[in-house]
């Protein structure tokens, strides 16, 4: 039985996030796309997206629509919204990668297909900004949705500038194609979308995650203001740089690109610092001396995302950043990102598979503790693999060997695999032992879709 | 005319890390009309006292070796906890808001549990009342999940954000 407090349709989200996350990497382990192939090849984009949209952002919709409620205290507003949303995303995706495939050659029809994925996939993201910027609106707003209000307009404009892309591609808008969208755009599209939609809101939806689940003190505190305001300076330098330049360069005034690049690097990198010393806070200042999974594993994503500002530095300092920018991304997108989203997944699924099943008998008999529904002592080895195989494929990356690329990507594949059959069986109540699984009154989750009919609360007993 | 004491025995429970409220609350509504409950625990379980004794309990404590405790409830007056509940059952469905509500029969602070932790236990207090009654819990946050699940049960409940970060609910059973 679902009350409007959990998300309906987060646990559908998450299915699809993470069935695209084993599609990408097993194309990975196939040797599809980079780096058998070139970065900018249609094959490359089709792997891109797969986890960019169809892993990350999916991923990230169906956990904010289950937590942004929580974070400001009120019920999700335009909740009707959120199954369009998905639809328009799904299948604007699909769209997307067959139209990279027409690129590629692969097949060939009449139609443009880039050109209806850049209508469908702004569309559905338009509707979960609606969803979420609603929810938002007028609340008084704490600082970790303070990150997610800057995320939303982040994602648009991603994908405002994937739509341009496309319809560029498609034959469309020759107007715009006097200019260099490799050089002024793309960066653009890349750096709002896994830094400002992304990673931002991440950061965000971490600074209440890891104190709720390790009772540390989340009072605000100076420095992960500081993170904010640093992020979002260095947002706005990123997202305004290349149209100012543009206007400069037309009228015949220096060009003030490199600096604005060093400043948002350096305001960005300021923001890692800061945040590295709110993490290592929430750590130490824990009441929980023993703490789950989840947060233990997280801490390969921090290290991933401390290893990757390194990494960004030192491909700068040398100069190799157009060389290597392949292994960067892969080490921000699977050891970052992909990171905390699989360890928050691991509490996340289990705490909303416990809250549906027993919700309604809590209190009145016993049941058993969230912790039951997963065997830790199984997923730290997925997890300690995962991490190890992202590591190697990184640094294979670095050193042009695309074999042990494919190598490293079937140990973080086949990780990857067992995670999400943990998360199965905790969803299936498998860990449970079998006389305290069902006390009466307790329902069975179902799998991924929520219960209907739709208007839970008409048919709830009151 | 009663029966013998029913017997619970939380000990492995407790040893294991475990709550034993909800088993020991799941006895309680078991019980017969008349029927005291003989609970053994590893510690003397003071905050029961005050949520059974709401429920219209007597409770005797005796220490039996090894920091282990025995504690018998013996329905006051041989009435049954029916009985009192509905002799204790609020006259009143829906509270105005500038209604007096009766003082809680319990404070608990649950602050300083991990997810879900503090909704069990809240819940437990709060199935533990009877209506009418009300409970206050100290929570490390704003409960939207819990007052999902109060309002399902009918149960009101009054809160508020306190200056030092934490939030307490007032919660009468319905």
């Amino acid at each position: 039985m679902m009350g409007t407090a959990l998300s309906r349709w987060s646990m559908s989200y998450f299915t699809a996030a993470l069935s695209f996350l084993v599609g990408a990497q097993m194309l990975m382990v196939a040797g599809y796309g980079f780096p058998a192939m070139a970065a900018e090849a249609p094959e490359t984009l089709v792997l891109v997206h797969m986890v960019a949209i169809g892993w990350l952002s999916l991923l990230m919709c169906g956990a904010l629509f289950q937590f942004v409620p929580v974070l400001v205290a009120r019920p999700l507003r335009w909740e009707r919204l959120v199954l369009p949303a998905m639809i328009c995303l799904l299948a604007g995706l699909t769209l997307l990668l067959a139209g990279f495939l027409q690129l590629a050659g692969v097949f060939e029809t009449g139609i443009s297909l880039l050109a209806l994925a850049g209508t469908l996939l702004p569309a559905g993201f338009l509707l979960v900004v609606g969803v979420l910027g609603a929810t938002l609106w007028g609340a008084g707003l704490p600082l970790p949705a303070r990150f997610v209000a800057v995320g939303l307009p982040c994602v648009l404009v991603t994908a405002i500038l994937g739509a341009l892309f496309a319809l560029l591609f498609s034959g469309f808008l020759p107007a715009l194609a006097e200019i260099d969208f490799r050089t002024q755009a793309l960066p653009v599209h890349i750096a709002m979308g896994l830094g400002g939609w992304l990673s931002f809101t991440a950061v965000g939806v971490s600074y209440r995650l890891l104190p709720m689940f390790m009772l540390s003190p989340d009072r605000e505190r100076a420095s992960s203001r500081a993170v904010w305001w640093g992020g979002v300076a260095a947002l706005l330098l990123t997202a305004l740089t290349p149209p100012i330049a543009a206007v400069l360069l037309k009228t015949g005034l220096p060009d003030a690109t490199s600096p604005a690049t060093v400043l948002a690097v350096l305001f960005g990198m300021a923001c890692l610092i800061l945040y590295g010393f709110d993490l290592a806070f929430f750590y130490r200042h824990r009441k929980r001396r023993i703490i789950e999974l989840n947060s233990r594993a997280a801490q390969g994503a921090f290290l991933a995302l401390a290893l990757s500002a390194v990494l960004l530095l030192g491909l700068l300092a040398t100069g190799t950043l157009d060389q290597h920018i392949g292994a960067l991304l892969y080490l921000v997108a699977f050891g970052w990102l992909s990171g905390l989203g699989l360890s928050q997944l691991y509490k996340i699924v289990p705490f909303l598979t416990w809250l549906e099943c027993y919700g309604p008998v809590m209190g009145k008999k016993p049941t058993p503790r969230v912790q039951d529904l997963v065997k830790e002592r199984r997923g730290w080895i997925w997890f300690a693999l995962y991490f190890l195989g992202v590591l190697a494929g990184t640094e294979s990356l670095l050193v042009d060997q695309p074999g042990l690329f494919r190598a490293a990507a079937a140990v973080t594949l086949l990780a990857t695999l067992a995670i999400v059959v943990e998360l199965v069986l905790a969803r299936r109540l498998a860990n449970v032992p079998d006389g305290r699984r069902l006390p009466e009154g307790a329902s069975r989750p179902r799998l991924f879709l929520p219960r209907l009919p739709l208007n839970s609360d008409k048919w709830r007993p009151q | 005319m009663t029966n013998p004491d029913y017997e619970l025995d939380v000990r492995q429970i407790l040893r294991e890390g475990g709550e034993p409220f909800s088993a020991i609350m799941g006895a309680v509504a078991a019980l017969a009309p008349g029927q005291g409950l003989r609970l053994l625990a590893t510690f003397k379980p003071i905050p029961l006292f005050h949520v059974l004794g709401s429920r219209g309990f007597e409770s005797s404590a005796r220490e039996i070796g090894d920091g282990d405790w025995e504690v018998i409830f013996t329905p006051a007056g041989g009435q049954s906890r029916g009985a009192v509940a509905e002799a204790e059952a609020a006259p009143d469905k829906i509270g105005a808001a500038n209604e007096t509500w009766p003082a809680p029969v319990a404070e608990l602070d649950n602050r300083d549990l991990d997810p879900p932790e503090p909704m069990v236990r809240t819940l437990e207090g709060v199935e533990a009342l009877s209506p009418g009654q009300t409970l206050a819990a100290l929570l490390p946050r704003e409960p939207i999940f819990l007052f999902e699940e109060l309002k399902t049960r009918g149960h009101l409940w009054r809160g508020a954000l306190e200056p030092e970060g934490h939030y307490r609910v007032v919660i009468r059973r319905g």
